[in-house]
């Protein structure tokens, strides 16, 4: 109890935190359980198990997918290690994870929609078009292998990194072939990352909302999210989005519990080269840069359509629309104040963490494991519970209270903008916090140094980068998002993500991709920006 | 005079016991030997009170150290590393923690000076840490002791890490520091040639009891 004392002023402001967190998750699940009285939720028809049948079918295959080809890149790169610009294709391919996924598809339709550049060189070089192939299951793996297998092969490279070169040295002295220097060599090495970048990959396709509703084409591609959405925008019918909200999240739920032995956090990996003092053979030379290339084009081209196309945009018309301007500014504020929220938050959930897992504080005692756990739940409750139904949540509270529609699209959006960022945010925050007690806790508590003179001279210089990617991994999320704003979207509150969803449904292209270049740069320039703000290296 | 008596400690999860009593006086260096996990740090960590015993007591110049909580407790610890913070300075590092505020008094500046002076660093206030050698860090680090004036000196195999002539220096250092300051210090390591250069009194860890020679 003495020890519990000691720490209250870490331990307080993280449990009201987590508590808050807890009771938002309780209070979601109470409205939506209570608002579908009169219906049957065990009543699943075969309409519902087609929709749960292809988004679980589409989440394992771009699962499968995503890993293949970010495990093929990561090991090109690994074995190519000294080329110029190496370290900006990797900082670029990382980039995918704040990329709006509505900016990725705009891209990706830029290259291989009907009037995309394929089809265009096709139509010229043979005559032939490959028509909207895009929309369908064919353009949402294309997507999800976009968005995620860049990514993957980040975390993945760093797996192959950290292998010893020793053990290339035993490969090469026992002649193992490439194949068998992967199974033994590097497949062991890679198998955790795997399991956890899988199991995230999953989760996000699992409940990928922007992708499927823009690629998907007809219902026989869609995927729960998206049948939640058209059930609350379109069809007006409420009891169905309740009912698939609840199967969503029963089944989000389970997935998230069952993964959450192997998942680990998405911080930023360091990578750096490894030294193999030969060169590979000339074929594996040439089957990697050729997996190098290829990617290359595949992740920077969409990025370069966006840009080509967006150049043209008549900027004068673009920055003149009122609903331009009400969403722009809509968008910036609800990104800084998210962003604002989710450092605080994050710092004060990993502070309080660290008192569980640490022997110099409370991590001997016998429920620090338990509360540990507890904590750590609370910051993942995003991936339990998708936007949309948080969204939908939300929408019945609205309902419900009939209050002012405006606040109540804000503060939906803002939880879920923090919420969204919580796991990655903490993942970051957490072990680097940890590590500065675990470094200097002993030599801090023998100096009796203050909880202001401790946070000043010893844990803000450690965490400011740290801190800075944070800030600029929520904001980015932030301004990217169309997920609650979906089902809150209107003239009255718009933001730029749903302004560019309203100029692309009305086939206002020109204008679209003038927006999209907007928000490309927005995002890319704030990714780049804010961490060297906090670094003080601007 | 510090007197530790019949402190126990046991790990958890783990079945040995650990037992100790020791006697130190005002101006003596007593070393404590013992091999590697053999519970010498065990003994540092109750008495500086980053972690509590089953029982017994520490007792200063008839005061019981035990229930005080870790910044309170007249104890100044130098572990093997990270004794300082490297992004700060010399002089900060020395002056943290040892006064409340943010500021510090051009008293306390001076008087960092005359430290550093005895230390022979003089004219290495303005220093990063990081940049400075494993033996000159352990030196800030003693600065820090006699800035702090605390009567209780705890060393963690502070030295271990430097090459002979550093350590060599570092050790006739303590020695001089502890007669001059009549401090009692408590240094733990498994190098017998230490003890016997310095060491008024030699203890040692035999199946987890703590062992006058």
């Amino acid at each position: 109890m003495k020890n519990f004392l000691r720490f209250k002023t870490s331990l307080l402001p993280g449990t009201l935190i987590f508590l808050t967190l807890l009771s938002f998750a309780f209070l979601l699940f109470y409205t939506l359980y209570t608002s579908q009285e009169g219906t049957v939720f065990t009543q699943i028809d075969s309409r519902i198990i087609g929709l749960l049948k292809f988004t679980l079918y589409q989440a394992f295959l771009s699962t499968v997918l995503s890993l293949v080809v970010g495990v093929l890149l990561a090991w090109a790169l690994a074995h190519q290690s000294h080329f110029k610009g190496r370290g900006l294709l990797v900082a670029l391919f990382s980039s995918s994870l704040v990329l709006p996924t509505l900016i990725v598809v705009f891209g990706l339709i830029g290259i291989f929609g009907r009037n995309g550049y394929l089809n265009q060189a096709s139509l010229f070089l043979f005559d032939h078009s490959f028509g909207a192939y895009i929309y369908g299951l064919g353009g949402i793996l294309l997507a999800h292998v976009y968005l995620n297998a860049s990514f993957a092969s980040r975390a993945l490279l760093h797996s192959f990194e950290s292998i010893p070169k020793e053990k290339y040295k035993l490969a090469k002295s026992l002649n193992f072939s490439v194949f068998e220097r992967f199974l033994y060599v590097e497949y062991p090495a890679l198998k955790s990352t795997l399991l956890s970048i899988g199991s995230t990959i999953f989760l996000l396709c699992f409940t990928s909302f922007a992708v499927v509703l823009l690629l998907g084409g007809s219902p026989s591609y869609n995927t729960l999210e998206v049948a939640i959405y058209e059930a609350v925008r379109l069809d007006f019918d409420i009891v169905m989005a309740l009912k698939l909200a609840l199967i969503q999240l029963s089944i989000s739920a389970v997935l998230v519990v069952l993964s959450s032995g192997f998942r680990t956090g998405l911080a930023n990996l360091k990578t750096s080269h490894t030294l193999i003092p030969w060169r590979e053979t000339k074929i594996l030379r040439v089957v990697q840069w050729f997996i190098i290339g290829l990617f290359t084009l595949f992740f920077v081209l969409p990025l370069v359509v966006i840009v080509v196309d967006g150049i043209e945009a008549d900027f004068g018309r673009i920055f003149q629309a009122p609903l331009f301007i009400k969403s722009f500014v809509t968008s910036l504020s609800l990104a800084t104040i998210s962003s604002i929220l989710t450092v605080i938050i994050a710092v004060v959930l990993s502070h309080t963490r660290r008192n569980f897992s640490l022997a110099t504080r409370l991590g001997v005692k016998p429920f620090a494991k338990l509360l540990d756990g507890i904590i750590a739940f609370s910051g993942n409750l995003y991936l339990a519970i998708p936007s949309l139904v948080m969204g939908l949540g939300f929408f019945l509270l609205y309902q419900k209270t009939e209050g002012s529609e405006v606040v109540w699209a804000t503060a939906a959006l803002l939880t879920a903008n923090v919420l969204m960022s919580l796991p990655f945010a903490l993942s970051v925050l957490t072990p680097a916090m940890h590590k500065t007690a675990q470094r200097y806790d002993k030599l801090a508590f023998s100096l009796g140094l203050t909880k202001l003179q401790r946070w000043i001279y010893v844990e803000y210089p450690y965490l400011k980068s740290s801190l800075g990617y944070v800030f600029a991994l929520a904001f980015c999320f932030s301004l990217g998002d169309l997920g609650i704003i979906a089902l809150f979207g209107s003239d009255e509150f718009s933001t730029l993500p749903w302004y560019l969803y309203q100029l692309m449904g009305s086939y206002r292209n020109a204008d679209a991709a003038g927006v999209a270049l907007v928000m490309l740069v927005l995002v890319l320039g704030m990714f780049i920006v804010i961490p060297k703000l906090f670094k003080g290296k601007m | 005079m510090l007197n530790i008596k019949n402190l126990q400690y046991q790990y958890k999860n783990a079945d040995d016991l650990y037992t100790y009593n020791l006697e130190v006086n005002p101006s003596e260096v007593v070393a404590i030997l013992g091999q590697s996990g053999s519970g010498k740090s065990t003994l540092l960590d109750i008495v500086a009170g980053f972690i509590e015993p089953m029982k017994g007591s520490v007792i200063l110049d008839e005061q019981e150290l035990l229930g005080l909580s870790v910044e309170k407790r007249p104890i100044t610890i130098l572990f093997q590393n990270h004794n300082l913070f490297e992004h700060l300075s010399v002089q900060k590092n020395i002056l943290l923690g040892v006064n409340k505020t943010l500021k510090d008094s051009i008293e306390e500046v001076e008087k960092v000076q005359d430290i550093l002076k005895e230390v022979g660093l003089e004219a290495y206030e303005h220093k990063l840490a990081s940049q400075l050698s494993g033996g000159q860090q352990q030196r800030v680090a003693l600065a820090r002791v006699l800035m702090r004036r605390e009567p209780v000196l705890l060393l963690d195999e502070p030295f271990s890490g430097l090459d002979d002539a550093t350590r060599i220096e570092m050790l006739e250092l303590v020695q001089k520091i502890t007669q001059e300051h009549k401090l009692h210090t408590i240094m733990v390591t498994h190098d017998i040639d230490d003890c016997n250069r310095i060491a008024n009194h030699i203890y040692k860890m035999q199946n987890h009891i703590l062992v006058k020679q």
